[in-house]
């Protein structure tokens, strides 16, 4: 432990981390700190400490392991903007600014579990699962699933994402976003799209309050794919498996709109890189 | 100390410090409220605006230009963080980007521009020749109410070239 007060941690390995957390069981885990930190700036959120995980070098890096990419879960996402998934590549760089970047880490996208997070809908189009770690082991869950509300997971209260897994890209995958300005913004809504020889699997970000996608969807957009259905069936079939919410931003209405047109528009993408 | 603070150590500019802070406080907030440290500027203070931009190795080995104000400060605990005083040389000289930047007029009321300075030199030293699409890309990160970013950019380039042309053998 590089520092150890009763309000503040500063843990170089998971185990360390773990038993600081088990310390000080109301401190918040802070990786980056940019959303912590102005959450607190503004009383967003109350808090009894921190444990960084700003130190512990076992969390940052990627590996192939097996087929898949092991992403440490405190990856900076500037890193990722030059990750082998193409899909995470245009998630994380169209991810806040280039001094936000450096210090954002995937770990905190995905914990945060806010609809709006870039990194999310890429993890759910990639067939992503994420590895747990608690003082008693580590156990491996599907991305799928993990967002119960916005702000939360199925994360246990001594636990640790330690690392998030993708398989190793193969085919075709892409992200875009549509937001109230042409920079530093949020996603109003997102879409991310994988094909896999020749089918497509979609998923949406701000489309309802946790990360979205539908077999209906998926369905459509790979017919669309291979010309047997029609841009207008597949945004159909996505204006019925959203939910978005109606907020200052924007209407549900225009949310399901832009979702059909992001949707068409990434499924075109596709058809042109397998031209 | 009272238990919510913690006590650490950090070299400023080169002169080593000893910390104590508040638990949540930033990086940023101690630089320049204990400190004294006044070079990053307080902007929006939620990473932004790229006022507070400094360079920092969070004792990770990997030094990078970041937002002070998003960075909890004992994070940093034994590291070391270059502000535009390190810039600069030891009686007030001016860098070559600093040069470029008052020879192109890309300084107005100046609250940005040492995060511009900031993040503009490091782009020059992974990049020596970039074009005025890396340069923008480089800087998305530092906003300018004053100068509407011609004259920045322009500066940019001055500098780039003149470092090119001096290099040069």
């Amino acid at each position: 432990m590089l520092l150890a007060a009763p309000c503040f941690a500063l843990p170089e390995t998971v185990g360390e981390a773990l038993t600081a957390l088990a310390d000080r069981p109301d401190a918040i885990v802070v990786a980056g700190g940019t959303e912590v930190m102005p959450d607190l700036l503004w009383r967003n959120r109350r808090a009894a400490g921190f444990v960084s995980l700003r130190r512990v070098g076992a969390l940052r890096g990627t590996t192939t392991v097996g087929g898949e990419l092991v992403i440490g879960a405190g990856t900076p996402v500037a890193a990722l903007t030059g990750a082998p998934d193409a899909g995470l590549r245009a998630a994380a760089s169209s991810l806040g600014t280039p001094l936000v970047r450096t210090e954002a880490t995937i770990g905190g996208n995905v914990v945060s579990a806010l609809p709006y997070r870039n990194l999310l809908p890429t993890l759910l189009a990639g067939g992503a699962t994420l590895e747990l770690t608690s003082a008693t082991g580590t156990r491996v869950v599907p991305f799928d699933g993990f967002v119960t509300a916005p702000g939360r997971t199925r994360l246990a209260e001594d636990e640790l994402l330690t690392a998030v897994r993708l398989p190793v890209p193969t085919g075709f995958a892409d992200y875009a976003k549509v937001g109230r300005r042409n920079a530093q913004f949020v996603a109003t809504v997102s879409v991310a799209i994988t094909c896999r020889d020749g089918a497509v699997r979609l998923a949406f970000g701000n489309a309802g309050p946790t990360p979205l996608r539908a077999d209906a969807v998926d369905t459509a957009a790979t017919a669309l794919f291979a010309h047997r259905a029609t841009a207008e069936d597949l945004r159909a079939a996505v204006a019925a498996a959203v939910d978005p919410p109606e907020d200052t931003i924007a209407s549900a209405a225009y949310r399901r709109h832009a979702l059909g047109v992001l949707t068409v528009r990434l499924v075109t993408r596709a058809q042109g890189a397998a031209a | 100390m009272t238990p919510d603070e913690v006590a650490f150590e950090l070299t400023v500019d080169g002169v080593r410090h000893e910390v104590t802070a508040r638990w949540s406080e930033s990086l940023l907030t101690v630089l320049r409220d204990r400190l004294g440290v006044r070079g990053p500027k307080t902007g929006c203070a939620h990473g932004r605006c790229g006022a507070c931009a400094v360079r920092a190795d969070l004792g990770d080995g990997a030094p990078h230009v970041l937002c002070a104000c998003l960075v909890p400060a004992a994070t940093a605990a034994g590291g070391s963080v270059a502000t535009i005083a390190s810039i600069g040389g030891p009686d007030g000289e001016l860098s070559d980007v600093q040069e470029a930047f008052l020879a192109e007029g890309a300084v107005q009321c100046g609250i940005c521009t040492a995060g511009f300075v900031t993040a503009a030199t490091e782009l020059l030293e992974t990049n020596p020749d970039p074009t005025r699409t890396e340069i923008e890309a480089a800087l998305y990160g530092n906003l300018c109410r004053c100068t509407g970013y011609g004259r920045i950019v322009a500066a940019v380039e001055a500098a780039a070239r003149t470092r090119r042309q001096q290099e040069a053998p």
